[in-house]
């Protein structure tokens, strides 16, 4: 079903056709969008007045030629379902900053640096021409870094310098000219970092017949750049190449999992095992093998960190503007009187209310971390009362310690269970529904204690083992092959895990919710770290039991305590790849507005409860979409 | 433009002793090079002006090439007489180029015909060198003697240029060793003759052996490599003549020494020869855009580019003026309308005054006042 009322806010140095690539399939699902556009470019406007004669839909395609500033009122406008922005990653942070809360998703497509991979076993020459497409072109995004194998560093930097020298710029409707020019903002900054980068060592060569006034920028090759220096971890201007060797294909791949940007990036190599070790192993959103900077409408182009998660073409560009069906309108919920600053900070302590009396509980549950019970870090435990508000048992009080040595417990289990097959992962997911078919009487009577009644708490269960069983056969390996026209070769969509997945789980339908959430990320390979229910972790915890014996250690944490508290923790914590939290609407504007520290991608319920028995939330597509991320690997081939 | 090239500098032979890791490692992406052949195809256009002498300075590139089963001393008469005058008179006293020399590079033919050829030229007073093929052209598939005899006669005949075909089976079979030696004992053979060696790329089925063959028939000795015979099924196309270049550029990187470039087969229209102009300029620099070092074997090229000559607004605006100026009735396909520009110069005579003013000027310097104009 579509979205309904978008929102495009493009950046000053933005391309039509990448307008055209956002605006195309919003409209093509039946979205109507508004496109901010900066003031010096009129050829949107004159799209909107096109569009506008229609006639019989006035009013779908409309444009605003203002400052940026205008951007977040576009944003916070009631009535905006999705909010899509591109630009530099500072003014990203500070829009999400300033949407928490607000009705309008986000979607984030920021800087546009890319990277590209020079191996020994590459043919340079084509890799050099790698570089001017990449780099030095009209039709590049942004800089570039260039990792080169020390091997063939020296013939590289030579044939590169060589190849800048016959480059040209001037006007860009000229039709023999390479590079046009970007505006004085972009000259700047690429002057400044220059600049910056000469202050701390490193050599800068600029070649090319470009004229030397001001928005025209020479092509401009920087290396030795000392890897401590700030210019290192900043995104590279156009049109900037900064390059850097490496010895082995491990150090390249580490070098560029190291950057906080995963936009896009090349591999050059003409052995095929190494170039697909090498396309599989980058985080980033688009690999091209031996090519840089194809693209084509039925490939999903997009990114991961913090270059955003937002989507064009492809399925995925689609899924971008829709949602399922039956979802209401997303309206603002934002709060005003919330203080970020001290959202779930301190922990309220709980006193005992009066003498405990019945039986004594059992001991408290401790927290599954690193595959086996611990105790909290505070060595406190908080009661969990029952229907009736008698005492049910003791769980663990969870703090910031506990969140810390969870989530690197999940990074370190992360590697081993991506490297296993889906068939073993499917196994295990069958193995824990079997365990807690074992467990149905136990699970039921806790269920029962917390005001379920009995048919409805056999039912949960029951579907429970269910969802793991659908789950357990959807972990296939997630990928499959588009064909693009106009290339020779295939290109993969490959669906990647996330990473570590911090969930909040919902207090209705406590098991259930659990049980889903759990199960579609394990499916995609991710490793958890969950905050089970706050008024009835009992039966999760149980189903816990199972867990530690079952599988490897550190795929599932479970932290249990006060909400808010773990939120806090999670939202803020900087190593989280996504977190989905389904609690309440403070919490969720919270969590909104932390993400804008690692840019993470969030998934909020907004305070309303879901119904998780209908198939088309607990086993739906949309979990599914949520749990792994897109990449294009692009394969040209011929001899 | 500069003046034509009267004979063939002979550089002194250049061999170097065979080193295989110059192409051991060598890898050449092919996708790669289709989009960047591509590329320069779109993007170095030349118009108006520049382009009619773009399409002279072609013009002396060309050998001017008659490789048929029915030559005859008459057809190779006219090629000879062709190749002193490959424009028309008239059309070159309009661009004021009638005095300054103009003339294809060679003339290429069969051995038997070299006789005849060499006669042509010496009556009609050119000194235009005659390229002779050999060594079994165009499959090369002869025995080695009879090779080696077949160019020692060529070059007993008068031939001044040799073009030699390599062995296609060695190539393929990897036997560089063999076909480095090959090499070698053609260019004894030559003696002081120019050796051009024939790659036959559409046969060699790979870009990286392209980039091979080539390297080694440079280190060889050969002062010429040339992409085809013309009578293969696929023949001078952009990607292989990427990779010829790219291996010149590196032979000159590592030795210093300059190899020439010649494409041949396929190239028959002006604007194709245009875009191969474009290429080596790219690829190689102006320092490759002499005779010396380049070369387009063809044989309808030059009717195609006297067509465009002759079309171009340059030389039309002169004749279309001549007529308005005598008053005749205009043909039907001479009405065109003519902007009044403010100087007094019609366009046509711009170029040549600006010739005539500037007469120190390379070719080089042509291109670079485009880029500033």
């Amino acid at each position: 079903m579509r979205t309904g009322v978008i929102g495009l806010i493009l950046s000053p140095t933005f391309s039509f056709l990448e307008m055209m690539w956002r605006i195309c399939p919003a409209l093509a699902v039946g979205c109507t969008v508004v496109v901010l556009v900066p003031p010096a470019s009129p050829t949107p406007l004159l799209l909107a007045q096109l569009a506008g004669e229609l006639g019989s839909f006035p009013g779908i395609l409309n444009v605003i030629s203002g400052p940026a500033s205008l951007g977040p009122v576009l944003a916070s406008q009631p009535g905006v379902q999705k909010v899509t922005f591109c630009g530099a990653i500072e003014e990203g942070r500070a829009l999400r900053r300033t949407l928490a809360g607000k009705g309008a998703e986000l979607g984030l497509a920021l800087g546009a640096e890319s990277l590209l991979m020079l191996t020994e076993a590459a043919d340079v020459d084509s890799a050099v021409e790698g570089v001017v497409d990449a780099a030095w072109s009209d039709r590049s995004a942004g800089g570039l870094r260039l990792l080169i194998q020390e091997s063939v560093w020296d013939e590289t930097m030579r044939r590169l310098q060589e190849r800048m020298a016959r480059l040209r710029g001037g006007r860009g409707l000229d039709g023999a000219v390479d590079m046009g020019a970007r505006g004085a903002a972009a000259h700047d900054l690429a002057q400044r970092y220059v600049r910056e980068a000469r202050s701390q060592g490193a050599q800068v060569f600029q070649a090319g017949a470009v004229p030397s006034d001001s928005p025209f920028f020479p092509p401009t090759l920087v290396s030795d750049l000392p890897p401590a220096s700030p210019c290192t971890q900043a995104e590279v201007p156009w049109p900037v190449v900064v390059a850097s060797p490496f010895r082995t294909a491990k150090e390249a791949l580490a070098v560029a999992n190291g950057t906080p940007r995963g936009a896009s990036a090349s591999v050059w190599s003409e052995r095929l095992g190494q170039a697909l070790e090498l396309g599989y192993g980058l985080r980033v959103g688009t690999v091209w093998i031996n090519a840089h900077g194809l693209r084509n409408a039925e490939v999903p182009t997009g990114g991961c960190k913090e270059s955003g998660s937002s989507w064009s073409g492809g399925p995925d560009g689609l899924y971008e503007y829709l949602r399922p069906s039956g979802t209401p309108a997303r309206l603002s919920y934002f709060s005003e009187n919330l203080n970020y600053g001290t959202f779930g900070l301190a922990v309220p302590s709980t006193l005992p209310a009066g003498p405990e009396i019945g039986p004594s509980p059992a001991t408290p549950y401790g927290l599954l971390i690193g595959g086996h019970f611990q105790a909290p870090g505070a060595r406190s435990s908080r009661p969990i009362q029952d229907a009736q508000g008698n005492l049910h048992g003791y769980v663990a009080e969870g703090g910031a310690k506990d969140i810390r040595g969870a989530v690197e417990a999940a990074h370190q289990a992360a590697p081993g269970w991506v490297g296993q097959s889906p068939g073993a992962r499917a196994t295990l997911l069958w193995a824990l529904a079997t365990a807690l078919e074992r467990r149905e009487a136990a699970l039921t009577s806790r269920l029962e204690r917390h005001g379920t009644e009995l048919k409805d708490a056999k039912v949960e269960v029951e579907l429970s083992a269910r969802q793991l069983r659908a789950w357990g056969a959807r972990a296939q390996a997630q990928g499959h092959v588009l064909q693009v026209a106009g290339l020779k070769g295939p290109v993969l969509r490959l669906r990647e895990p996330l990473g570590v997945l911090a969930i909040v789980c919902p207090d209705e339908w406590p098991l259930l919710a659990f049980v889903s959430l759990l199960a579609a990320a394990l499916a995609h390979g991710n490793t958890v770290v969950l905050v089970p229910s706050g008024a009835c972790p009992i039966p999760a915890l149980e189903l816990c039991q199972d867990m530690a014996a079952l599988l490897p250690a550190g795929l599932v944490n479970v932290v249990t305590g006060d909400r808010d508290h773990l939120t806090r923790c999670l939202a803020l914590h900087q190593d989280v790849q996504a977190l989905w939290y389904f609690g309440s609407a403070q919490g969720s504007q919270f969590v909104e507005w932390a993400s804008a520290g690692n840019l993470k991608p969030v998934w909020v319920n907004r305070g309303c409860p879901w119904a998780w028995d209908q198939e088309a939330k607990g086993a739906g597509r949309e979990l599914g979409l949520r749990a792994a991320r897109t990449k294009a690997l692009w394969l040209p081939m011929g001899d | 433009m500069p003046s034509v090239l009267a004979e063939p500098s002979l550089l002194p032979a250049f061999s170097k002793a065979l080193d295989l890791s110059w192409i051991s490692k060598m890898q050449v992406n092919q996708p790669a090079v289709l989009r960047r052949a591509q590329q320069i195809q779109a993007r170095r256009t030349v118009k108006k002006e520049w382009q009619a002498a773009w399409l002279l300075k072609a013009v002396t590139f060309i050998d001017l090439t008659t490789l048929s089963g029915d030559d005859t001393s008459s057809n190779i008469q006219r090629l000879c007489y062709k190749a002193k005058y490959p424009i028309r008179e008239d059309l070159l006293k309009t661009l004021n180029m009638h005095d300054k020399g103009l003339t294809t590079a060679a003339v290429c033919v069969y051995p038997a015909r070299v006789c005849d050829a060499v006669r042509a030229l010496k009556a009609a007073g050119c000194t235009i060198p005659v390229a002779s093929v050999a060594t079994g052209f165009p499959a090369g598939q002869t025995h080695l003697k009879t090779r080696l005899e077949e160019i020692r006669l060529a070059v007993e005949d008068g031939a001044t240029e040799i073009d030699v075909v390599i062995n296609r089976t060695l190539v393929l079979t990897g036997q560089w060793e063999a076909l480095y030696d090959e090499i070698r004992q053609f260019r004894k053979a030559c003696g002081e003759a120019h050796l051009k060696t024939i790659l036959a790329t559409g046969e060699l089925g790979s870009l990286t052996n392209v980039y091979k063959a080539s390297m080694i028939a440079m280190m060889a000795g050969s002062d010429f490599i040339k992409t085809s015979t013309g009578k293969e099924t696929v023949n001078a196309t952009f990607p292989v003549a990427i990779v010829m270049l790219r291996a010149i550029r590196d032979f000159f990187w590592k030795t210093g020494n300059k190899v020439g470039f010649k494409p041949a087969g396929g190239i028959r229209s002006a604007k194709d020869s245009l875009a191969w102009l474009s290429l080596v300029k790219e690829e190689l620099g102006d320092e490759w855009l002499t005779p010396d070092l380049f070369r387009i074997g063809a044989s309808t090229l030059l009717s195609d580019i006297e067509r465009q000559v002759c079309n171009n607004p340059l030389s039309w605006d002169k004749l279309t003026s001549v007529f308005l100026r005598k008053k005749r009735k205009i043909p039907y396909w001479a009405m065109r309308t003519r902007e009044k520009t403010s100087s007094d110069l019609p366009h046509c005579t711009q170029t040549s005054a600006f010739i005539q003013a500037n007469p120190h000027l390379k070719w080089a310097d042509w291109t670079r006042e485009r880029e500033c104009a």
